[in-house]
């Protein structure tokens, strides 16, 4: 009795064992067909070193965990804020390999810009995560607790200075709902990074810096002085939140993170997503990783994603326009967006070229023919510096703060160019003519030729194509006839480029219109 | 302190870390090379590969490519004129024209030494001076940004040679097209013509490609120069350790210029390089060499290039702020393996902060003979027929533009700053000024506007730094300018009286 008591708690045992070992291997994620056959790309809108950076790759290494054998690869595509990454994720097949790395600053930057229709091309797929506002200061130099910042500002009249991102920016909007709230005056002074506005700040350059909470963690001498949050955060339980210091309606300014698709991104992927971004959002190891930083991570599906992004928008339009960052609803332009493609800019482009061809077929049948290279030259960066002139009139004016305004360097340059272009070509005139080779550079002319060719088909036709026709073409047309050598060095380059930037670093290089249409 | 940077010491010299630094430098080292990654991109390609190593491991290998990138940018710059990363711009000027004079081996053996040697000395300045540096490089106000910047612009004098009008020109262009993208402080979009790819201007790599390495190849190919440069023996042309000794002061003087301006954040190496390269030619005996394939620019030039890589670390591990844009993908690697950089890194891990010096110093040491073999190796370059490298140029050049971004715009707007420096070149315009512009426009602008914001027009004046700054900036770009002028003056006037 006694040993089938031992053998049948043996074999419980043995079981338990069994059903932790199975429970314990990764789950497979929902089947979504064939997918996921290639690497997944995470495209994210900054450089490398960025919070939304670090986030998209501790994600990858989290999410490897779960998707077993399934490659993500970071990568890093700056530039307008965000926009450049948008439109390279939609000028993508909407097949799940390009994921967007997503924050609430994106938002921000598409409605100042007037690129907002980008936002209702995209599938918001998944929130992750929140993090409040915080109001850090320099208690070592300046400000020990909001009393301190809202007693010098009112001492400081209008000249206390707030350090943060750039204008227009979620943070910028923040920043002036806070000093509004509180009845204080401030100066935004936009940085290029958060760690320039934070050693600015440590600096004593600034009064406050308005971050994230994990901001504050860089140095001792940094402190968080108000929380733009319901509650206090766990991870600086001494912070106080804007209602406990008497702030009404600043408990929800935060920032948000999460992950976006093409529109018509196939149901089974977006399941199969869905279930790996739940099921790295349970993680021990990301719920870690994230402890201590003032973050509240939660997954949150598309549906509840997709109608805070449309609150956002909302919100965003109407500040932005409060601000005097956008101009009235129904103008299609904001102010960021420039003058770009007004039919006045268009018929000054004609004229500029016009008078830039007449002055070139004058010269050439003149007796400057020989100085016309020279005064070409200076003659088509006068165009350039005029044209510029004309266009910074559409710029916003400078305003009391920025007293130089977007216009006033770009002015400055041209106004430093005009005088010495035109001072260069009254000595080319002067100087007497000095014979130069007559001869044309023909090779020059059909080497570029080939090359601006071989550049504009790469789209077309690929660039792995256009490059084993490009090298042989080019190595013929240089005389170099040595076919064995052509050869091996066409086969070469291909198998490099395609190793090294295709496979090694995830360069997608282009495969061609032609071929994506056939193969469609 | 002595005690912790010899454990450090220690730490490194065994197997795995010696070995993470020997495969970071050569990483390094090639992804320098290659135009169209940047050390920054080398280093967060790698971290990934970094998540199953100890934290000490993983910073080893991270700050081995990035010495290894910040010293690879120059083999291309020296031997093809196609600088890999935007301060070896610099070391293109003189190392390219010994490239040409058959002495590329001269210039890669100035290279490398004066890379790993200002590489230890910037390490020693950032073990042992960072905090009081920190604390000054955090101080400095938009001012004094903004006359450093100026400083910068005024070594336009020096790269001007005989032509200051059209370096003039040349620089004002390059200021002018920095104008083009977002503006950085109210964020209008200024002359992009609603070209997205344009928002953020045109990109450096590319536009370095095209100035440097295409109009290179144009000219040749419209002179019909497919002549390969008779290569000197490599044993005559190779330096001797005397020549290393002569070079002692200006491989100490743009160490320092580099580690210094390497530490305020945002300034970064290619400023540090076109100062330095400054300094060396007012303080020359034989100024007149610079720009004609002087040993001594490349040491300036390199020296502060190398230099600047401890300066960028002395903000990353003293305030855990970014000094660079590779410096900030550091601080995402060390928060990725739970370390948070910073002054208490120093109290709650300082075997990490002294594996990272120690990897420096040895990673510098295992630099020098890295890139002395490979030297041997990149010197062959130059007696591949210059039919098949003008083509291979070309294809790199498009390859290098379009991995930036993925953007076949980059590669257009290559082509087409190719096609400018081609011009400009044939009627004598300096190409480096352009660049210049294009490099410091952005920082003298923001920072202009910015202390403005801060504390109105007279700040420049009223703090004593920026206007003594300010003061050295119109003097360093005025005395060779009217010297200039003086001699073009007197050499008629001499002329007349022979």
């Amino acid at each position: 009795m006694t040993e089938r008591n031992t053998a049948t708690r043996l074999f419980l045992l043995l079981l338990v064992l069994l059903s932790g070992a199975v429970a314990a291997q990764p789950q497979p994620l929902p089947d979504a067909g064939d997918f996921p056959r290639q690497p997944i790309r995470i495209i994210v809108y900054t450089s490398p070193g960025g919070l939304i950076d670090f986030t998209a790759r501790r994600f990858a290494d989290v999410a490897r965990r779960h998707a077993p054998d399934q490659p993500f690869v970071v990568i890093n595509r700056p530039g307008g804020g965000g926009i450049v990454a948008f439109e390279e994720v939609l000028q993508q097949p909407a097949d799940g390999y390009h994921m967007l790395a997503v924050t609430r600053s994106n938002i921000s930057k598409l409605v100042a810009t007037g690129r907002d229709e980008l936002i209702d091309r995209i599938d918001w797929h998944s929130y992750i995560m929140e993090n409040p506002h915080v109001v850090i200061t320099n208690a070592a130099r300046g400000a020990q607790d909001w009393d301190d910042v809202y007693r010098l500002a009112l001492g400081q009249r209008g000249r206390q200075l707030w350090l943060g991102a750039d204008i227009g920016g979620v943070k910028h909007v923040s920043g002036v709902k806070i000093a509004r709230q509180a009845g204080v005056q401030m100066r935004w002074i936009p940085y290029s990074s958060g760690g320039e506005a934070i050693a600015a700040l440590l600096g004593n350059l600034g009064t406050v810096y308005l971050g994230n909470p994990r901001d504050a963690l860089l140095s001792e001498d940094l402190r968080v002085v108000a929380v733009a949050a319901p509650a206090r955060l766990a991870s600086f339980p001494d912070a106080p939140t804007f209602a406990e210091l008497g702030v009404p309606d600043l408990d929800n300014e935060h920032i948000w993170r999460g992950f976006a698709f093409r529109q018509g991104t196939p149901e089974p992927v977006r399941a199969w997503y869905a279930e790996l971004v739940r099921r790295v959002s349970e993680d021990p190891d990301w719920i870690a990783g994230w402890a201590g930083e003032g973050v509240a991570l939660e997954y949150r599906d598309s549906a509840r994603f997709t109608r805070m992004v449309a609150r956002d928008r909302e919100e965003f339009s109407f500040y932005l326009r409060e601000m005097g960052l956008l101009r009235e609803p129904g103008s299609r332009e904001s102010l960021l967006a420039g003058i770009g493609d007004t039919p006045a800019l268009y018929f000054l482009q004609v004229i500029l070229v016009a008078l830039n061809v007449v002055l070139g077929l004058f010269l050439l049948r003149s007796s400057f023919r020989h100085k016309f290279g020279e005064l070409m030259i200076l003659s088509v960066v006068t165009s350039l510096a005029i044209l510029f002139y004309v266009m910074a009139g559409a710029l916003p004016p400078p305003s009391p703060v920025d007293t130089v305004g977007a216009k006033g360097v770009p002015r400055l340059w041209i106004t430093l160019l005009l005088p010495l272009a035109l001072y260069q070509s009254w000595l080319i005139l002067r100087r007497k003519s000095e014979r130069i080779s007559g001869k044309k550079p023909l090779l020059l002319f059909g080497f570029l030729g080939f090359m601006t060719s071989y550049i504009l088909l790469i789209p077309i036709i690929g660039y792995l194509l256009a490059s084993a026709i490009y090298m042989p073409g080019i190595l013929w047309y240089l005389k170099y006839r040595r076919p064995l050598v052509v050869g091996g060095l066409t086969a070469g380059w291909l198998a490099f480029s395609w190793f090294v930037f295709q496979k090694t670093l995830y360069v997608d290089l282009p495969t061609g219109a032609l071929f994506a249409g056939l193969l469609r | 302190m002595l005690e912790l940077l010899l454990e450090g010491l220690a730490d490194v010299l065994a197997f795995k870390p010696m070995l993470a630094i020997i495969a970071g430098i050569m990483l390094g080292i090639l992804v320098g090379a290659m135009p169209g990654l940047s050390p920054s991109m080398g280093v967060a390609l790698l971290v990934p590969f970094t998540y199953g190593m100890s934290p000490m491991l993983a910073l080893v290998l991270l700050v081995s490519i990035y010495i290894g990138a910040s010293y690879g940018g120059s083999i291309t710059a020296i031997t093809i004129n196609t600088p890999g990363t935007p301060s070896a711009i610099v070391t293109a000027i003189d190392g390219y024209v010994l490239t040409k004079k058959g002495q590329a081996a001269t210039a890669l053996g100035v290279s490398i030494v004066v890379s790993a040697v200002a590489g230890v000395l910037g390490t020693l300045v950032l073990i042992f001076f960072s905090v009081p540096l920190a604390a000054i490089a955090v101080g400095f106000h938009p001012a004094e940004y903004f006359a450093m910047a100026l400083f910068g612009l005024a070594t336009i004098a020096s790269l001007a040679g005989n032509n200051w009008m059209k370096a003039f020109l040349a620089a004002i262009l390059g200021l002018l097209l920095n104008t083009i993208g977002t503006d950085p402080i109210s964020g209008a979009d200024r002359f992009t013509f609603s070209i997205t790819r344009l928002s953020d201007g045109f990109v450096l790599i590319p536009a370095l490609i095209g100035l440097f390495a295409l109009s290179e190849v144009f000219t040749a190919i419209e002179k019909r120069d497919f002549k390969v440069t008779a290569l000197d023996r490599l044993g005559d042309s190779w330096p001797r350790l005397c020549d290393y000794w002569q070079l002692k002061w200006v491989t100490l003087r743009s160490s320092l210029v580099g580690t210094i301006i390497g530490i305020f954040p945002g300034a970064g190496a290619t400023i540090a390089s076109f100062i330095s390269y400054d300094f060396a030619r007012r303080l020359s005996r034989k100024p007149g060499e610079f720009g004609q394939g002087s040993i001594e620019g490349v040491a300036a030039a390199e020296g502060a290039n190398s230099g600047s890589v401890g300066g960028a670390m002395v903000p990353l591990l003293t305030l855990g702020i970014p000094g660079s844009a590779t410096t900030a993908v550091l601080i995402g690697a060390m928060m990725i393996h739970k370390l948070t950089p910073g002054p208490q890194l120093f109290l709650s891990n300082p075997e990490i902060i002294y594996g990272i010096f120690g990897a420096m110093l040895v990673g510098n040491a295992v630099l020098l003979g890295v890139g002395l073999a490979g030297s041997r190796l990149w010197v062959k370059v130059t007696v591949i027929p210059k039919k098949v490298l003008f083509t291979l140029i070309t294809m790199m050049a498009v390859v290098g533009s379009f991995a930036v971004r993925n953007s076949m715009f980059d590669v257009l707007c290559c082509l087409g700053f190719g096609m400018l420096g081609w011009i400009l070149k044939r009627y004598d315009y300096p190409l480096a000024p352009v660049i210049l512009g294009m490099v410091l426009g952005s920082i003298a602008e923001t920072n202009f506007r910015r202390a403005i914001m801060m504390d109105g027009g007279t700040v420049f004046f009223s703090r004593p730094l920026s206007a003594v700054m300010l003061a050295l900036a119109v003097l360093s770009f005025l005395v060779p300018l009217l010297t200039a002028i003086r001699r073009r003056r007197a050499a008629p006037a001499s002329a007349a009286s022979a």
